[in-house]
């Protein structure tokens, strides 16, 4: 009995010594990425205080308080930097009457994910699609995409040399349509180049980044060491590549020509659930080249670092989208920049700045794979996410097809951009367990593996600590689009109120309180069967409640001080672990 | 066939030489003597469209020479 004492005692501590969670049910913990900026305070006088009143009380305190913005006229709020001590100076502004409030000037950052690779600054193309919002959610993992190109330098064979900053990226076997070998090493750095730009190592201390970094590369060589290929070899290697397991196709290259037999195997790799991403083309006109134009692939146009569409991108009727591929017109730095190999020595590795639409389209499949590895299932699912989450004027235009990619709007109207489910509510009301049942005397104590086996039980707690999250992820894994009733029964029950009123910043004070638990109690004094489920619903209850008021969140609506949140958590948790115990100990009687 | 033209470098993809005909139409240039690859040079290309043909650089058809004369 004493071992289960510490037993309960220990796993309490060790949830307390826990680093606090990256992330709450609704609302952020505190304020994400926030930091004080050193020197600096922020003073908000009444509204309307004029700017000569301002000046005069900074001459007073002897700070450079200057007014925010233009909007600071109205608003009152003034800034000052450069002060040596903000503690004594916030101590004289506070006894000011015509100061409202002031405090240490806060500077906030966004929640994102910077890599580690010495030229990323240099990556405005990966900034202007969002990458470092969108690798928070998804980074492409174990999705294959098939590079139909030159080759890709991925590996050290005869001469061939891989490029250093490859290495640790993830291949599949490719092939060499043009030499018909099974190693479709790149002799041009045109491939090599593109494939970077998918899933480029990142995060490795080297060279640059790539969109969908966890994502699988699968070199294909349809073009020879000039960068021209034939049709035929093109429509085999699309068709080997959805065979062999590609879900989305990079084709940078295209031609004027029309062939039935590549329109084909575009229309086959589709049927197939693939995804074809394919360059508009650099001829400048509005006639987008093939197989861009065909029926089935995504067409990429390109624009430069401004967001005007280069002068080289072609465009037209078949253009569906439009993303960064450079405009070296505007200066160095204004190019894409990739690893890859020299032009004229394949055995060099160098890092270059290309521009074209070739460049452009790999940004797109990059963001395909990371649609896919955030549930996406079909190409269709991953198409209107693209062009839903594309940055747009309004509507689709010849020119900017869709609007330009944009990886964190696609992710999020794919609709898959809630946090990963964590457990630590569904631990909470285990140990609370423990403690219920050391706290009821020997003879009426059911044992904790009863508890939790019994399923009356177990699925209510399930339901009220994390819900049963695993339905939405199978039902879109096997069936589709999960129905209401899914979505419902994927959150746990203190949260279904979302369902009704949505996702707001505040919870309602009556799904997070022991309401719930507490009918369910009147209600299993007369009807004695549903003990079981209730006292699951209210352990759920309380150590969903209890872990909610630990990790700080969430505020509560409707109450009259923020700070009453956690009392009123605790509160209510503590209640329904008391009705919970009455449960436990009532369903054990004879 | 032959195609009168101007013989250009354009900086897309990995560069590439075209020929703006007096046609109105851009080649790709494929083959040919390295001398022929000289900017603003006047050029009468006797070669072969190859219309199947598709590559990376994407400016229009693929010019293969045979053989060229300055004019």
């Amino acid at each position: 009995m004493r071992s289960a004492w510490c037993l309960s005692v220990l796993l309490l501590l060790a949830m307390a010594c826990a680093p606090a969670p990256a992330h709450t049910k609704l609302t952020p913990p505190g304020k994400p990425g926030a930091s004080a900026v050193p020197h600096a305070l922020v003073v908000d006088f009444r509204d309307g205080t004029p700017s000569e009143e301002v000046a005069e009380r900074a001459r007073r305190w002897g700070l450079p308080l200057r007014l925010n913005s233009v909007e600071g006229v109205r608003s009152g709020i003034a800034i000052a930097e450069g002060v040596d001590d903000v503690d004594g100076a916030l101590a004289r502004v506070r006894g000011d009457a015509d100061v409202e409030e002031a405090e240490p000037l806060v500077q906030f950052e966004a929640l994102d994910f910077t890599p580690n690779d010495p030229d990323f600054p240099k990556q405005w193309n990966l900034r202007m699609i969002h990458m470092p919002e969108a690798w928070e959610q998804s980074r492409g993992k174990g999705v294959v995409v098939a590079v139909i190109d030159t080759g890709i330098a991925y590996e050290d064979h005869d001469d061939y040399v891989q490029v250093p900053d490859l290495a640790g990226a993830r291949f599949v076997g490719g092939y060499d349509f043009v030499h018909d070998t099974d190693h479709p090493n790149d002799d041009n750095g045109h491939g090599t180049h593109v494939a970077g730009t998918i899933a480029q190592r990142t995060n490795n201390g080297v060279g640059v980044a790539g969109v969908a970094f966890e994502a699988r590369l699968m070199p294909l060589k349809v073009l020879d060491r000039s960068g021209i290929g034939t049709s035929a070899d093109i429509a085999d290697a699309i068709r080997w590549a959805v065979d062999h397991g590609a879900k989305v196709l990079n084709l940078s290259l295209g031609g004027p020509g029309y062939s039935a037999v590549m329109e084909r195997a575009v229309a086959y790799a589709r049927s197939k659930g693939a995804v074809v991403v394919c360059a508009a083309g650099n001829a400048g006109t509005g006639q987008v080249s093939y197989p861009a134009a065909y029926a089935g692939a995504v067409a990429v146009g390109a624009v430069g670092p401004d967001g005007q569409l280069a002068p080289y991108s072609s465009w037209g009727d078949a253009l569906d989208l439009v993303a960064p591929g450079g405009n070296t017109k505007l200066g160095p730095g204004n190019g894409i920049l990739q690893a890859t190999i020299d032009r004229t020595d394949y055995r060099k590795p160098v890092l270059a700045e290309y521009q074209g639409t070739s460049m452009a389209t790999p940004h797109v499949s990059g963001v395909a794979a990371l649609l896919f590895a955030a549930g996406a299932k079909s190409p269709d699912a991953v198409e209107k996410a693209l062009f839903e989450g594309a940055e747009s004027q309004g509507g689709w235009t010849p020119r900017t097809g869709h609007g330009r990619l944009d990886a964190l709007g696609a992710l999020q109207a794919l609709g898959k951009t809630s946090p990963p489910v964590d457990f630590a509510p569904l631990i909470w009301s285990a140990a609370l367990l423990v403690l219920l049942l050391l706290s009821l005397k020997v003879k009426t104590r059911p044992g904790y593996l009863n508890v939790l086996l019994n399923p009356a039980t177990l699925l209510p707690l399930l339901l009220s600590t994390v819900g049963l999250w695993f339905l939405k992820y199978l039902w879109q894994r096997f069936v589709g689009h999960p129905p209401a009733a899914a979505e419902v029964l994927s959150l746990p029950i203190p949260d279904w109120e979302r369902i009704l009123f949505g996702r707001g910043r505040l919870a309602s004070p009556l799904m997070y309180s022991a309401l719930v638990p507490g009918i369910g109690a009147l209600v299993a004094m007369k009807w004695k069967a549903i003990r079981p489920v209730v006292a699951g619903l209210s352990l759920g209850f309380a150590g969903f409640l209890l872990y909610a008021a630990w990790a700080k969140a969430p505020g509560i609506a409707y109450l009259p001080f923020t700070f009453l949140a956690r009392p009123w958590l605790v509160l209510n948790g503590l209640l329904s672990a008391v009705f919970c115990r009455a449960m436990l100990r009532r369903e054990s009687r004879p | 066939m032959k195609v009168r033209g101007t013989v250009e470098f354009r900086d897309v993809e990995m560069g590439v030489w075209v020929l703006v005909g007096d046609d109105g139409r851009t080649y790709q240039l494929a083959g040919g003597r390295s001398s022929l690859l000289k900017e603003g040079q006047r050029v009468e290309i006797d070669g072969d469209v190859d219309d199947g043909a598709v590559s990376t650089a994407m400016v229009g058809p693929v010019l293969r020479v045979r053989s060229y004369k300055v004019v």
